[in-house]
């Protein structure tokens, strides 16, 4: 009996915070400039490829450096299904979905076999070799280049009930349910009987399997899962304008990556946390760098150093993210009240 | 014929180089148990180093050296600096994750991959720039018929072949050198006998530095030198390892020359753009038939 309790308390709880994070953003949104209002839409898109480095390395212990890969699945898939065979992009997202998670699937099946360090290795190989088979098979795919698709135009009835959309008020808006729903998914997941199973798994799996847990299905289904949610990312991702090589790129996966570590691979809001800072923090960086006028070749490369010192500092003296952080403090006050 | 001598001899001498590489990686992973996604990235700034020293007008032999210490220099500061004080933090509660305690130091490693890109970036503009050899890259000829081999591959060869010869006496014939299989093999025992296997360790890093910091040297000349180009030599070079065994040296170099092998073939009978195809490929089908490499053991899970 208290067990139902429990998930309906959760199913409330998660239902909550996804609506809370819908809202925040909107209200944000209303106070940006269209500029800041575009970073908004990739944020909540990135978001939705951040949520399932924390589903996958930090719920099951399993890390890939290829996420952008899985990414240029959904959305070479969902591209090719409106430019080919004519659908609408909302039911193309949809089928990326399951798409990725097929393809996640084979994945996972081969990355079971694999720990640690050789299966970053592996997804890394697979990362680089994206242009690699664009370039193979070009009359589909459009070799180094890629091709074009975009959100489109909003709907009638949507112009008509909040008036004149912008084109990056509109790339917000398609992006920002699937970003909620997600987050609304992973919340659930995490403590449901899955997301306990992949825990345990990661922390000892002899223990795992002592208690009765199928190690090799389990962290198969966490890949499945998580290639989901990145091969949806990278759907909405790629209809902001292209699909090809150039945007899932290699360096995309490790930024993806750092966003997770920093904010907290355990976290899901260290995620959207990590997921402002990748998106915001170049932006800052730019308004500091022309205002203390520095050279060219500085401000070029200073997002990344900032970004790499940033991912040392975390891993070295908190390596549970800005969520440890945070938990810490918390931490400490309440035993200083008692 | 002669298609099938170029790119065997190509083979060879981008054979060998990868094996330099992979070598690199299997020291670090047998030393320390990380797989080390810098290396390379250390490697680009030691060739940034001797770069810049032979546009201040030092010999290439004295700059070579120098990129050499400063690639050996580099890697005892990842060790001492990064890794040491992350895996003796012992009470954290991350670290006590099995699976976790392979994958900070990966995501370290990454960490240093990408603030050693943005300072050679910020320090030497990130434009390309060609590397010299100190042999011109000629085809060779005997009589009038032209071989399909250069001397600088030449070289290259050769410079492996003694630094392969230096490695084996190294670690057959001096305390040192059985100190670090000693300590691969068992740290807790190696510790008990009175070897310093904190210093083994560092010395592992230090070794596979120099050996990375050389790959890097070697390639240059070829592929010209910025911060992104040695990235690639990195995931070959990772493919070798495990096609060998991670935790074999012999194993390392014999996957080195095969991927080699497999690179040049590909290019020479299929095409330049398929060889990241067949790289993926040929790794999945060796993790697939033999994952813990031609020469590797069988891991044990210690319970």
């Amino acid at each position: 009996m208290s067990k139902v309790k429990t998930h309906k308390v959760i199913g409330a709880r998660s239902t909550r915070l996804a609506i809370i994070f819908f809202i925040f953003i909107l209200l944000l949104s209303m106070q940006f400039d269209p500029y800041n209002q575009y970073q908004l839409a990739n944020i909540s898109t990135l978001l939705i490829a951040v949520l399932s480095i924390t589903l996958l390395t930090g719920a099951s212990g399993q890390i890939s450096l290829g996420q952008g890969a899985i990414m240029a699945v959904g959305g070479y898939s969902s591209a090719l299904l409106v430019t080919k065979l004519g659908l609408s992009m909302w039911i193309a997202f949809v089928l990326a979905i399951f798409v990725s998670a097929l393809f996640g699937l084979f994945l996972g099946l081969a990355a079971a076999r694999l720990s640690g360090p050789y299966l970053a290795g592996t997804t890394l190989v697979m990362a680089l070799a994206i242009p690699s088979v664009a370039i193979r098979f070009e009359s589909l795919f459009g070799g180094d280049i890629g091709f074009t698709v975009d959100y489109g135009y909003p709907p009638n009835w949507l112009t008509n009930l909040i008036g004149e959309i912008s084109i990056e008020e509109w790339s917000l808006y398609v992006a920002l349910p699937f970003a909620a729903l997600s987050l609304f998914a992973v919340l659930n997941l995490s403590n449901t009987r899955s997301g306990r199973t992949w825990r345990a798994v990661r922390d000892n799996e002899v223990a795992a399997a002592l208690a009765g847990i199928n190690i090799a299905r389990t962290k198969v289904i966490a890949f499945v899962c998580a290639s989901a949610l990145a091969g949806l990312a990278g759907a909405i991702y790629g209809f902001r304008g292209l699909v090809g090589p150039s945007v899932y790129s290699t360096d995309l996966s490790l930024l993806l990556l750092t966003a997770a570590v920093i904010g907290g691979l355990r976290s899901i809001g260290g995620a959207i946390f990590g997921t402002f800072v990748i998106v915001f923090l170049p932006d800052v960086i730019e308004r500091i760098t022309k205002a203390l006028a520095l050279p060219e070749t500085i401000s070029n490369y200073l997002p990344a150093l900032l970004i790499g010192f940033l991912l040392l500092l975390t891993v070295i003296f908190n390596p549970r993210g800005s969520a440890g952080a945070l938990e810490h403090i918390r931490h400490a006050r309440h035993s200083h009240k008692h | 014929m002669d298609s099938f001598l170029t790119a065997f001899f190509s083979g060879t001498s981008q054979g060998a180089i990868y094996a330099l590489v992979s070598l690199g990686l299997v020291l670090v992973w047998r030393g320390a148990g990380v797989v080390n996604f810098a290396q390379m990235g250390q490697a680009m700034f030691t060739t940034y180093i001797a770069s810049q020293l032979i546009q201040n007008d030092y010999s290439y032999w004295s700059a070579f050296v120098i990129a050499l210490v400063s690639g050996a220099i580099l890697g005892a500061i990842v060790d001492l600096g990064l890794m040491r004080p992350l895996t003796s933090r012992k009470n954290s509660q991350l670290l006590n994750s099995q699976s976790m305690r392979t994958t900070i130091p990966v995501i370290a490693s990454l960490g240093i991959l990408g603030v050693l890109k943005a300072v050679a970036g910020i320090l030497w503009a990130g434009e390309e720039r060609g590397f010299p050899s100190p042999i011109a890259a000629n085809a060779l000829t005997i009589g009038d018929t032209t071989l399909a081999i250069t001397g600088f591959d030449l070289f290259v060869i050769g410079v492996v072949f003694v630094t392969l010869v230096l490695t084996t006496i190294f670690f057959t014939r001096t305390g040192m050198g059985l100190a670090m299989r000693a300590s691969a093999l068992n740290p807790e025992v190696t510790r008990l006998s009175g070897i310093r296997v904190g210093s083994v360790r560092t010395l592992s890093w230090a070794i596979s530095g120099t050996a990375s910091s050389l790959a890097g040297l070697l390639v240059t000349p070829k592929t010209n030198l910025s911060p992104n180009t040695l990235d690639l030599l990195l995931i070959v070079g990772f493919t070798a390892a495990v096609v060998g065994g991670l935790n074999s040296l012999a194993g390392s170099v014999l996957g080195g020359f095969i991927v080699g092998y497999v690179i040049a073939f590909v290019n020479v009978y299929s095409a330049p753009e398929n060889v990241f195809l067949a790289i993926l490929v040929f790794l999945l089908l060796a993790l697939f038939i033999r994952p813990q490499g031609i020469l590797g053991s069988k891991e044990v899970r210690r319970v």
